[in-house]
């Protein structure tokens, strides 16, 4: 700015100098000295706007006129603090609760994993079409992750993963601890290193190889109070010892990256060490997915393109179990969030309407003041000032009120997440619940979100003052005097504002009221059990003690024996996987007698392994036949029970007696007869309907793998009063055994409702906002309108109008505006409502009633927000309005 | 009246007298005072400019790079800032020039068709 001063004492020299030649000129044409110097300078101008021009020239002129603007602005909001207050206030609300549904939507969506170049990291499930079954995110046989990994030319590297617990024993307290046995790859495909040691290398991830074990940093520090050492040393895992080869660094988590809980995360990783028998074997899916790196050059589109051909290629070479068996690759983010990212899109569409809301009632702040204002402005439009340069002003006042918000805003969204937290809302969301939780704080990204939206809705509602300047006739508002000077048209977009705000708020509520009607229609479903009264806890028999099934039978017939003998208790009884808690797995079956079908048609069921008493603890009924009982055991006839939608694969009326055998009738598995009918429940979640379901007697078992992991107990009274009797019973047994997710079956039964629950609540929230905020607006309106109206409505009274006439007069105007915002709020909701479909149990996006609740709502608010208005205009004195003037 | 309008004219002059301040200086670099008497007389004192409304002229023009200022001697041995039309400034003054002779024959067509 250097050169501008230099120019500008120039200036004043050369002013200075040209009067002086121009005085001197008039001189010796023979003027008096002061007239001489008079008509100079009268020719020269007005020197004081002459040198503001030329300053202009050198200024960056738009930058001192935002300062300038700046400085007036924030004199206006310093002149009205009640107001500014109040508008801030609001806007925080909206901007605080938009901050922080962004924050949570930006850990969960759109913050990268912590793995470098996580974008490139996919998972592999298959996508499997049967005429019985149907599912995209179907978990993978080992067999077709070997011919994955052997066939494609389009990934740096596949690797299995396959949940595992283990029983940690020695070291205190014997504890069952969430680990993942995984492919040797997997941490160089991740691109994560160890704190201490090594990962596996590809001779220790063979059958038959060596015990050994990576253990995560939070296991390290809180079992083995962080060990140096901890290299030299083995731990006992199920009773065999383990190699401890490494320790991960702090923060890594796999396969949840954001799993912060580290008693419910998983701590240690042992080498899948697949089998050539597993490698080969293409019928049973049991690997959790296939984790793989795409080449560089390669893309989604591609990698789906080649996993196709050769999914195809395995279904001719394996038709017996690849048939309708396709490839779904799925970006590492999507498999981790794809089930709660339609309800956070929802969310933060909600709060954006609710931002909206806020935005249309400040318009209307603003409008009311404009009104106030409008001599001024037209004061200064007939100086001269450029409508453009008010307007900028104006929007520099609104963006500055906004950002004021913005402020109030980051503070509601810290209060606000830091409350969600608090509340333990995130840890509670359930088995599928928000991932990355741990993460969500109001972090850079948020900040700058307020920020962003801040000035969005500054330039929003600083539109409605700027039409009111750009339709100002400057003429017109000076002659009028101030008290009546309202014109025609401001009420009006006054008008249009509460019709916009009132529909948006119709939208919210309406999203608010389907939920949570889809929600009390969730709670009323019957299971098709008894939760009340029954305990639960997970108790797997997994060492070397245990290897042989007959020693797990004769462990779970002691055990429960045990506990049905403890005071309180009535009948206890154990199943592989508890319903409720999100667990699927299914077979194919033959049914004897019944005609052949191909591979690609069999009958699908679900399987779960049960001990006998499990039914009757449960209270599920058994309709026809028997329960098991411990004399099914491996020498006697293998028996089955059914559910009764499983009957469907029957063409006779009564199961029980007739035969079926997992996969195709000529397959060498044993036939097992149906010895029981029991009723359908609620298996998966509470939303999923009873599928077809076999159940298998675990006295009869012989795989080593099966496992009976879930225990209930049914309890006289509360349940968790015999949870300490329980255990003992069970340490009677085995002192060693770990007792893990002791819980009553009702809060898995709340757990498993909690996702829709956090989503109703914030929802809730934002509609309860929404019409606090509609009310407000419709308060406003009609009470300024009614002010406005004070002189005509002093005159009317004083011709003898009755009191119920300007009633009637009042609360028509407003009435109409309201119930218009209510009429197009339910179009709008309409349409609006149909992207919901998917979060909605057992109601149609246009469900009627929630539809009906809502208008009638909102009618209601709307007519007592007009009627206080309307009733102090009743009680005007006419001898009072007319002197006011 | 409304200082509007008065903004307006000045619009409308600017291009116009950045025109005629630099077809004086084409004769040789002079100062504010001899520039404004020049535009006068040579008008035949048709153009009444105000002559205040020069000095935002000729900085503009300075900052664009048309004309340079310099310290000098005025006729009675005075000090005083001289302009000079820069190479650049030539160069626009025959740009200027030619669009302005386009503009004045396209007016003068329309407002005397017959001719």
């Amino acid at each position: 700015m250097g050169r501008r001063k230099r120019m500008m004492a120039d200036l004043e020299q050369d002013i200075r100098d040209h009067i002086e030649l121009e005085t001197r000129e008039n001189l010796d044409r023979g003027m008096s000295p002061e007239e001489a110097r008079h008509a100079a300078r009268r020719k020269f101008g007005n020197v004081d706007s002459i040198v503001e021009e030329t300053w202009e020239v050198w200024s960056v002129v738009w930058l001192e006129q935002l300062l300038q603007d700046i400085r007036y602005g924030v004199r206006i909001l310093r002149k009205s603090p009640a107001f500014t207050a109040i508008a801030a206030l609001t806007l925080g609300l909206g901007i605080g609760a938009h901050t922080a549904v962004f924050s949570v939507v930006h850990a969960v969506i759109l913050a990268p994993l912590p793995y470098p170049q996580s974008d490139r990291v996919v998972t592999l499930l298959e996508r499997v079409r049967l005429r019985n079954y149907q599912n995209d995110l179907n978990d993978p046989s080992p067999g077709d992750f070997a011919d994955w990994r052997a066939l494609n030319s389009i990934f740096e590297d596949i690797a299995a993963i396959q949940d595992r617990s283990f029983n940690l024993t020695g070291n205190g307290d014997p504890v069952r601890v969430e680990g993942e046995a995984v492919s040797a790859s997997l941490f160089s495909l991740l691109r994560v290193h160890t704190r201490l040691g090594r990962t596996f290398n590809a001779h220790e991830d063979i059958a038959g190889g060596p015990r050994v074990v990576v253990m995560g940093y939070g296991l390290w520090v809180s079992r083995f109070g962080a060990d140096p050492r901890i290299l030299q040393k083995s731990i006992l895992l199920d009773g065999a010892s383990y190699q401890v080869i490494g320790v991960m660094d702090r923060n890594f988590r796999f396969p949840d990256p954001a799993n912060f809980h580290a008693s419910l995360g998983d701590q240690l990783w042992v080498p899948i060490a697949l089998s050539p028998a597993e490698l080969s074997n293409h019928g049973s899916h049991y690997l959790q997915g296939a984790l793989a790196r795409l080449k560089p050059e390669a893309n989604l589109r591609q990698a789906q393109a080649q996993m196709d051909t050769i999914a195809q290629r395995l279904a001719r070479e394996h038709p017996g179990t690849n048939e309708g068996v396709g490839v779904n690759v799925v970006p590492l983010r999507e498999e981790l969030v794809g089930n709660v990212k339609s309800e956070l899109w929802i969310l933060l569409g909600a709060v954006g309407l609710v931002l909206l809301m806020v935005c249309s009632n400040i318009a209307n702040l603003l409008l009311v003041r404009g009104s106030t204002r409008g001599r001024e402005l037209a004061l200064r439009i007939a100086l001269g000032a450029a409508r453009m340069r008010i307007l900028r002003q104006l929007f520099t006042e609104s963006v500055l009120l906004a950002l004021l918000g913005g402020c109030a805003g980051v503070l509601f969204a810290l209060l606000g997440v830091h409350a969600l937290q608090g509340a333990r809302v995130f840890e509670t969301l359930g088995p599928s619940g928000l991932p990355s939780i741990g993460h969500v704080g109001v972090g850079i990204p948020g900040l700058a979100f307020s920020f962003v939206i801040s000035l969005l809705a500054g330039l929003i509602f600083g539109l409605a003052p700027a039409w009111q300047v750009m339709r100002c006739n400057a003429n017109r508002e000076l002659k009028a005097s101030v008290r009546t000077s309202d014109s025609a048209s401001r009420l009006a977009l006054r008008d249009i504002l509460v019709v916009v705000e009132t529909a948006l708020g119709v939208t919210v509520v309406v999203g608010a009221a389907l939920l949570l009607r889809s929600l009390l229609l969730l709670q009323q479903v019957p299971l098709g059990f008894d939760p009340s009264g029954l305990l639960t806890l997970r108790v797997i028999p997994r060492s070397t003690q245990y290897s042989q099934p007959w020693q797990r039978t004769s462990f779970y017939r002691e055990a429960l024996d045990r506990i049905q003998e403890v005071p309180g208790v009535k009948s206890a009884g154990a199943v592989s996987f508890l319903p409720l808690t999100y667990f699927r797995a299914s077979k194919g079956f033959s049914v004897e007698g019944e005609p052949a079908l191909s591979s690609r048609e069999l009958p699908m069921a679900g399987y779960d392994l049960v001990s006998p008493g499990y039914f009757a603890t449960m209270g599920i009924p058994v309709l026809e036949g028997r329960d098991f009982s411990w004399n099914d055991t491996p020498q006697n006839l293998p028996v089955v029970v059914i559910n009764e939608a499983a009957q469907k694969y029957w063409s006779v009326e009564d199961p029980v007696g007739r035969r079926i055998k997992a996969g195709r009738p000529e397959e060498a598995t044993p036939w097992f007869t149906v010895v029981g009918v029991v009723g359908n429940f609620r298996d998966f979640d509470i939303a999923s309907q009873p599928r077809p379901t076999i159940f298998f007697p675990i006295s009869q078992s012989a795989e080593e793998t099966s496992l009976l992991r879930d225990w209930v107990v049914r309890t006289e009274g509360n349940p968790l009063a015999t949870s300490a009797g329980v255990r003992q019973a069970i340490w009677s047994v085995d002192k060693n055994m770990p007792i893990s997710r002791v819980q009553r079956m009702e809060d898995v039964r709340t757990t498993s409702l909690a996702q829709q629950q956090f989503t109703l609540l914030l929802l809730a929230l934002f509609a309860g906002l929404a019409l606090v905020l509609a009310s407000v607006g419709q308060y406003g309106v009609t009470a300024y309108a009614a002010a406005q109206r004070t002189r005509e409505i002093g005159i009317r009274l004083a011709l003898g109008a009755q009191r119920r006439d300007v009633m009637r007069l009042i609360l028509s105007h407003g009435a109409s505006i309201g119930f218009l915002g209510v009429g197009l709020g339910i179009v709008a909701a309409l349409s609006l409502a149909r992207v919901m479909s998917a979060l909605l149990y057992g109601v149609p996006p246009t469900d009627p009633i929630a539809f009906g609740a809502v208008a009638l709502l909102l009618s209601i608010l709307t007519l007592i927000a007009c009627y206080i208005p309307a009733r102090r205009a009743m009680h005007i004195d006419p001898v009072v309005a007319l002197r006011c003037e | 009246m409304s200082t509007r309008r008065i903004e307006d004219r000045i619009e409308l002059l600017q291009g116009t007298l950045d025109l005629l301040i630099m077809r004086t200086l084409l004769l040789g670099p002079t100062h504010g005072h001899a520039i404004a008497k020049a535009i006068q007389f040579r008008s035949d004192d048709v153009l009444q400019v105000e002559q205040g409304s020069l000095y935002p002229a000729l900085h503009r023009l300075i900052k664009r790079g048309w004309i340079s200022v310099e310290e000098g001697a005025s006729e009675n041995n005075r000090r005083a800032k001289f302009y000079r039309l820069t190479a650049k400034g030539r160069r626009q003054l025959v740009l200027e020039t030619s669009k302005w002779d386009k503009l004045a024959e396209a007016i003068g067509r329309i407002l005397r068709p017959a001719e």
